[in-house]
């Protein structure tokens, strides 16, 4: 452990993991720091790239990207370099089992308008595998399917919200609740416990008993993510055997049953790559000398130690992963102490409405096309230091739908430049 | 003399199929004072409707700190008041035990504070009637060990913590239970005189833009920091000025009892403890504004830097939200703030011409009771009957019986059961019949202890309209999660029993979200900034509410 690693990675999310895979396909040793479990585990199974751009509904999120403003991450990495990123992403994802795709219409990619467990339609880009575009368009007949107890998804507000949207309004929905397989018990249950039943083969067999019984009634099913939470591609291709119709999981709040597939496949093409993860490790500073970065204090389980490297990527997940911390009148990223310009009185950062256009929304480390932090003068602060995902500033995630997409182009290019300015420092000291 | 008709309100359609309502005292204003004479009123059985512009205790009588004062703040400025203070808190104490929680209070003098200040407020006390005893401030610490330790002298008040929101639904049960007719989100618009007398009321109901009329003998105006504009519809002015007051919610109970700074009235000075949260309160600013109820991030800084020295780790706690209320201060001579005096005030229009017509204003919610009692015997005085007022002695809310208590304990969880009947009051039976109808009844709301079989129970009553009415009644989304997740599970169960609010679910949601993001904006930092963004994950990230909004097109 006290080899001093290439590139340290802070930060487990999807701009962490994806910046590590990165800088490790360059031949780098890769140390991983996590604090908790990052942002993947409260996320859904699609990856959004673009959906919004000012309020605008996007249906080409390529063509979208040319119309952000200049200092979006998307437009200082350049729409080439997106592609490259989203292409390598979904090589990882195919090769560990796991392929998945985009609408494709009028031979471009596109957003598909996927329902949530609350029955509106979000739209997202990459779709998990089994999930087919022209299946939601054209089904008929639809099983809307939760759990008894599974408070947060009853297939009531789902079809009457769906009813509500023009394209999904003038078809046949049933409604069903499975029986819980948790029984009587005072306990009310999450969607992550029906998955974790469904990932072992003696419990799987309450849902696929229980969808059994719809088989070859039905065009389209559509139930709250419990079909397992591992990237298992041949329990997904069994339960819609079973069912005899596409089976769609909808989008749901966390926790993130989708998201933890997506981590399942990053955590194993990781590990494939010889990176080290540490988990529960808090990074508390940073050292720094002559431009560049050497060591970041941590906290490694309670016990403070110092964890070298030759270059590092914070993917720190900003406001809700701690990566931004903002106190009365001041914003500041958490680690190196940058500051975050913020206007002096704090009802300037937010708008009225709630979804309005906040600039604390926006709030985030100012960075250059390498993803290193600039100064005033728009150069960089160090030259070994790279940041990704939600630390990053410039764009709302939220609004956007965009969430994902940013972090897996911002997490590659921070590795893969982290990884740059580590063998540059390798190669000077040999 | 004017004289009261028989029975309870009447319902009556005009030639023209218009809807008509007769009874004898419109009582304008559904806070604490309105919803207290309401219940007079008709515990002395006069006919009386009640009419609330918003929800129930929409204004003011929901946004305070939730004190229930001893009387010691007023003590020195205002002895008269302090005495009506400690009066009023014993009874309300009786009669309402399930909207109060006994903890008691401590005044501290902190190093900040003018020693010379105490033996003046001791003596105010005494004089009041106030019951101040002084503790050791070893002892005051080992009992509130978040206190500073630089204090320097603590006394011990019966001060108590009341629920504003529900103190105002049980007298309205209560008045409910004795004939009387209550409408909410019905704004009234005009006062009709004949000869000098009030004839009737115009309610134009918000939600439907439908108007009622009402006939009437009497009208009392109870509207709070809206009683001018009450006034003036009929062309009568009284002297009330809204004075805004904002306060701070922290996600910890860091104190078990109240605490005040021993010091003159000032802003920020009071910590009170509510189930698991503590409210700090409260700033003082003329407004012109009733509604004025937007809270600042100047106004949440200034009560952290006031609430320092009695709690030194104040700003590291999680601050919930920020919210502001009016105070409907009686300003005669245009005496304003702090200055004004807390004491209430009944002016009979009579002498100004309009019989019939009676304003209370002033106060405050710990005196509401006697308000509520001055004005109903003025309005008995006027229509001859002489019953007397029975709300000191009556409880609210009859206690629950011990069979009633062991049937719910069946069909809710144990550790609820007491936080929700004496939440529901009169509503428990019918809760518990609804509970035992199903065949489970999950808490949609761990935080409050919100069960389905409640919320269906609220979502069904006519005066219930949004999720809000429902947050209102039931606590839901009031804890930590600020309603993150439990609104959602809320909106879902009333879809899945066919229980539909007047609003769609999606717009729902958004003003449920909005309402909770106005507290929250003003003190965006900490925690609760990355509580909010969670929030945004969730509700803009994933569920697109956002982009909802323009896209359901059927």
């Amino acid at each position: 452990m006290n080899k001093i690693a290439d590139v340290l990675v802070v930060g487990s999310g999807m701009a962490g993991l994806v910046a590590a895979l990165s800088a490790a396909q360059q031949g780098c040793s890769v140390r991983l720091l996590s604090a908790g479990m990052g942002s993947l585990a409260i996320c859904g199974g699609t990856i959004d790239l673009l959906g919004y751009v000012q309020g605008n509904a996007i249906a080409d999120p390529w063509q979208g990207m040319t119309q952000l403003p200049e200092e979006h991450p998307y437009r200082l990495l350049g729409v080439d370099n997106v592609r490259l990123a989203m292409d390598s992403l979904r090589k990882t994802l195919e090769d560990h089992g796991w392929p998945m795709h985009p609408a494709i219409i009028d031979g471009h990619d596109g957003n598909t308008r996927l329902p949530t467990i609350m029955g509106t339609l979000k739209p997202t880009w990459l779709l998990p595998p089994g999930v087919e575009p022209q299946t939601l368009a054209t089904a008929k007949n639809i099983l809307v399917v939760s759990v008894e107890k599974l408070r947060d998804c009853r297939p009531g507000l789902v079809i009457d919200q769906l009813k509500r949207y023009k394209e999904w309004a003038d078809r046949t929905y049933t409604p069903a609740l499975l029986p819980s397989p948790f029984g009587e018990a005072h306990r009310s249950i999450s969607a992550l416990d029906l998955a974790r039943l469904a990932d072992r083969p003696q419990t799987r067999n309450w849902l696929l008993d229980n969808l059994a019984q719809f088989a070859g009634n039905y065009d389209l099913i559509l139930l709250p993510p419990l079909c397992g939470s591992r990237a298992d591609l041949a329990l997904q291709q069994q339960i819609s055997a079973i069912a005899k119709c596409p089976v769609v999981e909808m989008l749901s709040i966390p926790p993130g049953v989708g998201g933890l597939r997506l981590r399942d496949v990053l955590l194993r093409a990781m590990k494939e790559c010889g990176c080290t993860f540490i988990e529960n490790a808090t990074a508390l500073h940073a050292e720094v000398h002559d431009g560049c970065c050497t060591a970041l204090q941590v906290n490694a389980s309670g016990v403070v130690e110092r964890q070298a490297a030759h270059a590092f990527v914070m993917a720190t997940g900003g406001i809700l992963g701690g990566g931004i911390t903002m106190t009365p009148g001041t914003v500041q990223e958490t680690v190196f102490g940058i500051d975050i310009p913020a206007p002096q009185d704090v009802g300037q950062w937010s708008e009225q409405d709630i979804f309005g256009n906040h600039i604390f929304s926006h709030m985030g480390i100012r960075v250059d096309s390498a993803m290193r932090p600039v100064g005033h003068e728009a150069t960089p602060l160090w030259q070994n230091v790279f940041f990704a995902g939600r630390t990053v500033g410039g764009y709302d995630y939220a609004a956007e739908k965009s969430g994902l997409g940013v972090a897996i182009a911002t997490g590659w290019q921070a590795g893969r430049m982290a990884a740059r300015a580590a063998l540059e420092m390798n190669g000077k000291q040999q | 003399m004017l004289v009261a008709s028989r029975g309870m309100p009447q319902q009556r359609t005009d030639p023209n199929g218009e809807s008509m309502l007769e009874t004898t005292v419109v009582v304008i204003g559904g806070g604490a004072t309105g919803a207290g004479t309401f219940r007079d009123l008709c515990m002395r059985g006069v006919p009386t409707i009640l009419l609330e512009q918003g929800g129930l205790a929409h204004g003011t009588s929901s946004r305070f700190h939730g004190l229930l004062h001893s009387g010691g703040r007023y003590a020195v400025g205002d002895n008269d008041s302090a005495r009506e203070c400690i009066e009023e808190n014993t009874i309300v104490r009786r009669i309402g035990h399930q909207c109060v929680e006994e903890t008691e209070g401590f005044f501290v003098l902190t190093p900040e504070d003018d020693p010379d200040y105490v033996q003046g407020w001791v003596e105010a006390c005494a004089k009041a009637g106030i019951a101040a005893a002084e503790v050791d401030v070893h002892e005051a610490l080992r009992l509130e060990p978040n206190l500073s330790p630089a204090i320097r002298r603590v006394f011990r008040v019966p001060d108590a913590c009341v629920d504003g929101f529900r103190l105002v639904l049980h007298n309205a049960m209560s008045a409910q239970r004795y004939g009387g007719r209550m409408l909410t989100y019905h704004k009234a618009v005009a006062i009709h005189q004949q000869n000098g007398k009030v004839c009737g009321v115009t309610a134009h109901n918000t939600l439907t833009n439908e108007d009622v009329e009402i006939a009437c003998s009497c009208v009392v105006n109870a509207a709070g920091s809206w009683s001018g504009r009450i006034a003036a519809l009929a062309g009568l002015d009284v002297a009330v000025s809204p004075d805004r007051g904002t306060l701070v919610v922290f996600n910890h109970r860091f104190t078990s009892r109240v605490v005040n700074r021993l010091h003159p009235g000032s802003d920020g000075d009071i910590f009170v403890p509510h189930g698991s949260i503590t409210i700090l309160g409260t700033t003082s600013t003329t407004t012109d504004r009733p509604d004025d109820t937007i809270p600042t991030t100047a106004e949440v800084q200034r009560l952290l830097a006031i609430g320092e020295p009695l709690f030194p780790d104040v700003r590291n706690y999680r601050i919930l939200r920020a919210f502001a209320g009016t105070r409907p201060l009686y300003t005669p001579g245009n005496a304003s703030g702090r200055k004004a005096s807390r004491g209430f005030h009944v002016v009979d229009h009579g002498s100004e011409g309009l019989e019939g017509m009676v304003s209370i204003f002033g106060g405050k919610l710990t005196t509401y009771r006697l308000m509520a009692e001055r004005a109903a015997d003025t309005v008995c005085k006027k229509l001859g009957v002489t019953a007397p007022c029975r709300t000191a002695e009556e409880a609210l809310i009859p206690d629950p019986d011990k069979a009633t208590l062991a049937l719910a304990a069946r069909h809710f969880p144990m550790a609820g059961l007491k936080i929700m009947a004496d939440r529901l009051g009169d509503d428990l039976p019918s809760v518990l019949d609804a509970a035992k109808a199903k065949k489970e009844n999950p808490l949609l709301c761990e935080c409050e202890m919100v069960s389905l079989a409640e919320i269906e129970h609220v979502a069904r009553d006519a005066a219930t309209h949004s999720l809000t009415d429902i947050r209102l009644r039931t606590r839901l989304g009031m804890g930590t999660c600020q309603g993150t997740f439990c609104s959602l599970r809320t909106i879902a169960a009333l879809a899945e029993h066919n229980i539909p609010l007047d609003i769609p679910p999606t717009e729902n949601m958004r003003r449920f979200l909005q309402e909770r993001w106005k507290g929250l904006r003003p003190a965006l930092w900490g925690i609760q900034a990355r509580e909010m963004e969670l929030g945004r994950a969730v509700y803009a990230g994933v569920l697109n509410l956002d982009g909802a909004a323009h896209e359901q097109n059927c």
